[in-house]
């Protein structure tokens, strides 16, 4: 059963019981009330009775005559049923012979008469008893007159009282009918519209669940449901951001083994091919050479690569030694390599430093610089220069390796730390890389609380600049040694 | 007729080993280094076939296949990546074969025989000095006389001229000829080439090759 329904289910079982239960209690109350009334005000008619023959019984004493007692008796009877002349009164006066006296009752006295049994002199019984579809009140009692018992009865008649009662059920039941029809439409409205946001998260959970990560249940509500709706969607997101991420790192990672597998397969399918080639055809001295050739320089790029790898891989899983050295000092002593590097290019190495006491792991530093610079030199052309500047900005110390060579295309810029991406294949490969470079460059900043960035244009050049943060390198490593 | 093959790979020596091989049992091949080449050469040239690698500057092997796919040439991909995907793709796209580096040389024009004969491109009749086979009617004419010969002989002789001047080892011959699932004595081949020797007068072509195993010369 739905939310909804039950709501309405339960609040109209509850709204039914509780209305008629009230609805009765009310209608049997007033009913009873206006029984005792009646009940009180017939005992006070007998009573009055009671009292006019008690005060003849002196009179009657006198006379001691049977005939006298009936005929004043009656005459008392008479006088009271005049003065009740209504319909509903009725008088019987019984002496102790079971011979009636006195009686205008419109009906059958009924045979047995319990409320006679056992009555005493100046007690008064009452009884209700249904006669002819009448409900008639007997109040009976005995009057004493030279010692004779007579048994005076009056009776009222009340089933007024009844149909009246009957007749406010009957309008109750009415009442009871719209009122409930009332309450169901309006309940039906009530409860459809407070699990309407319930339907709504629930549909938008739905979507959710079937990959519509950026679905949002769209409830503006300050209630409970509107606070959950809100949660609901602070969760989607979380779990959006985090889809997105393992996406991204997903295709990362496959774009970094299409390019592993890649860079391993090319050469070792030369190797392989030419190898195969010069087992199996007829030697040809010219064939020979080259293929050897081939094999020899695919060999080599397949070793630079494994050393790359190797580079990477040690990069990612260890804790280097951080020890206070300045930049300055490290550029200085590998300028003279970097020199001899760019002279086979024609490339001229100008340096502008300032010093720069960093916790650094010297190899690494090294590694990262002659990786740009190596980058810069790619890009660069004959008579061009490399620069490699520091400074100090507030608090932050820069790196950067500037060159005036082709620059990097804007669309390959936020990949180019990315393991074994190649801007340009073709060129590339004719410089013996395998894209990795720049990632060993990222990682040993990573490594150093350091962030490396790129600015480029095409053929004006590339600056890539390494920000290093003294501050928070040594907060981070001591929050380590903690 | 010498078939042309188009050998769309942009890393040259890959390139040029596989024209080695190729040129070796008489394909004739053209090599392009990037796919806005390949596309030029295709509308100007007829292929037989095109070995085309994935990954190639300019536009890459899935793109160049889709924007040729109404010149219906055969195509084979040579490619690195080999995830499921891929080559679901690449198939896909109407390739007739997918070769994942590295490979070896006589794979390759098996690959490639495969496809020309489902094209009903391949060569019927293959003849070498004074011997004539044809394929269809597994008969082999020497000198104008059909020469008997056993299935086994026929098959090794039909190995042999399709991987012309290229030593195969004793196990490649027994794969090829008597199936993958033959356990029996490499000297089986042995005996075999001898017969074929023998049988055709080939002693002077097929060379026995040091620690592989046997080659059929021009």
């Amino acid at each position: 059963m739905k939310f909804w329904q039950k709501i309405y289910l339960f609040s109209f079982i509850v709204f039914a019981l509780i209305f008629n239960a009230a609805s009765i209690l009310v209608i049997e109350r007033s009913h009873n009330k206006m029984l005792e009334q009646e009940i009180n005000s017939a005992l006070s008619q007998n009573m009055s009775i009671h009292s006019s023959v008690d005060a003849i019984v002196p009179i009657l004493r006198i006379f001691d005559s049977l005939d006298y007692e009936k005929t004043v008796l009656t005459n008392i009877a008479n006088e009271f049923v005049a003065k009740n002349n209504d319909q509903h009164t009725f008088l019987t006066i019984v002496n102790d012979e079971n011979q009636s006296i006195f009686s205008n009752t419109t009906f059958q006295m009924p045979e047995n008469r319990e409320e006679l049994d056992k009555l005493d002199v100046d007690e008064i019984k009452y009884v209700l008893r249904d006669i002819d579809k009448r409900t008639i009140l007997f109040t009976s009692n005995i009057t004493v007159i030279n010692h004779k018992n007579y048994v005076f009865t009056y009776m009222k008649d009340v089933t007024s009282l009844y149909e009246g009662r009957v007749d406010q059920y009957r309008f109750f039941v009415q009442v009871d009918l719209a009122a409930a029809l009332l309450y169901m439409v309006i309940m039906f409205f009530i409860s459809r519209g407070l699990t309407k946001p319930i339907d709504q998260l629930n549909k938008t959970a739905q979507v959710i669940a079937q990959g519509g990560f950026s679905e949002r249940v769209q409830l503006q509500s300050k209630d409970e449901i509107g606070v959950l709706a809100r949660n609901f969607n602070d969760m989607a997101s979380v779990v959006e951001d985090k889809i997105n991420d393992l996406e991204r790192n997903n295709q990362e990672k496959q774009r970094f083994i299409d390019n592993f597998t890649h860079e391993l397969k090319t050469p070792l399918t030369s190797i392989i091919g030419y190898a195969n080639f010069l087992r199996t055809t007829k030697y040809n001295e010219e064939l020979y050479l080259d293929g050897l050739d081939v094999i020899y320089s695919e060999s080599k790029r397949l070793e630079s690569l494994s050393h790359k790898l190797m580079d990477l891989i040690l990069l990612q899983g260890q804790h280097f030694q951080m020890r206070e050295h300045d930049l300055e000092a490290i550029i200085a002593e590998i300028k003279p390599t970097l020199e001899m590097k760019a002279k086979e290019k024609q490339v001229a190495i100008v340096t502008d430093c300032v010093e720069g006491k960093l916790l650094l792991e010297k190899d690494l530093i090294k590694t990262m610089i002659f990786n740009l610079v190596d980058n810069a030199l790619k890009a660069s052309s004959e008579q061009q220069s490399i620069t490699i500047r520091t400074s100090w900005h507030d608090n932050h110390y820069l790196l950067e390796v500037i060159d005036e060579g082709i620059g990097i295309a804007k669309e390959h810029q936020d990949k180019i730390f990315e393991p074994f991406y190649m801007a340009d294949k073709a060129r590339t490969k004719v410089n013996n890389g395998a894209g990795l470079g720049l990632s060993i460059c990222q990682s040993v900043a990573s490594l150093h609380h350091a962030v490396i960035e790129v600015a480029s244009e095409e053929n004006k050049g590339t600056t890539i600049r390494v920000l290093f943060n003294p501050m928070d390198q040594s907060r981070k490593l001591s929050d380590k040694r903690i | 007729m010498q078939k042309k093959i188009l050998i769309v790979e942009d890393d040259i020596h890959i390139s040029k080993i596989i024209k080695m091989n190729l040129n070796l049992v008489n394909y004739a091949t053209t090599e392009v280094y990037d796919g806005l080449a390949a596309l030029e050469i295709v509308k100007q040239e007829k292929f037989d076939l095109i070995l085309l690698d994935v990954m190639i500057p300019k536009l890459d092997g899935f793109a160049l296949m889709e924007k040729i796919q109404a010149y219906s040439i055969p195509v084979i991909f040579l490619t690195a990546k080999n995830s499921v995907y891929d080559k679901v793709n690449g198939l896909k796209l109407g390739a007739d074969d997918y070769m994942v580096k590295p490979f070896e040389a006589i794979e390759l024009l098996a690959r490639i025989e495969t496809v020309l004969r489902r094209y009903g491109k391949d060569e019927r009749v293959i003849k070498f000095h004074n011997l004539q086979v044809d394929l269809d009617k597994r008969e082999v004419i020497m000198q104008g006389k059909p020469i008997e010969m056993t299935p086994k002989e026929y098959d090794l002789l039909v190995v042999l001229l399709k991987n012309k001047n290229i030593a195969l080892s004793r196990e490649q011959f027994i794969d090829k000829v008597w199936g993958g699932d033959y356990y029996g004595e490499t000297r089986t081949v042995d005996m075999h080439i001898k017969t074929l020797r023998k049988k055709l007068q080939l002693q002077e072509h097929i060379k026995t090759i040091y620690k592989i195993g046997y080659r059929l010369e021009d």
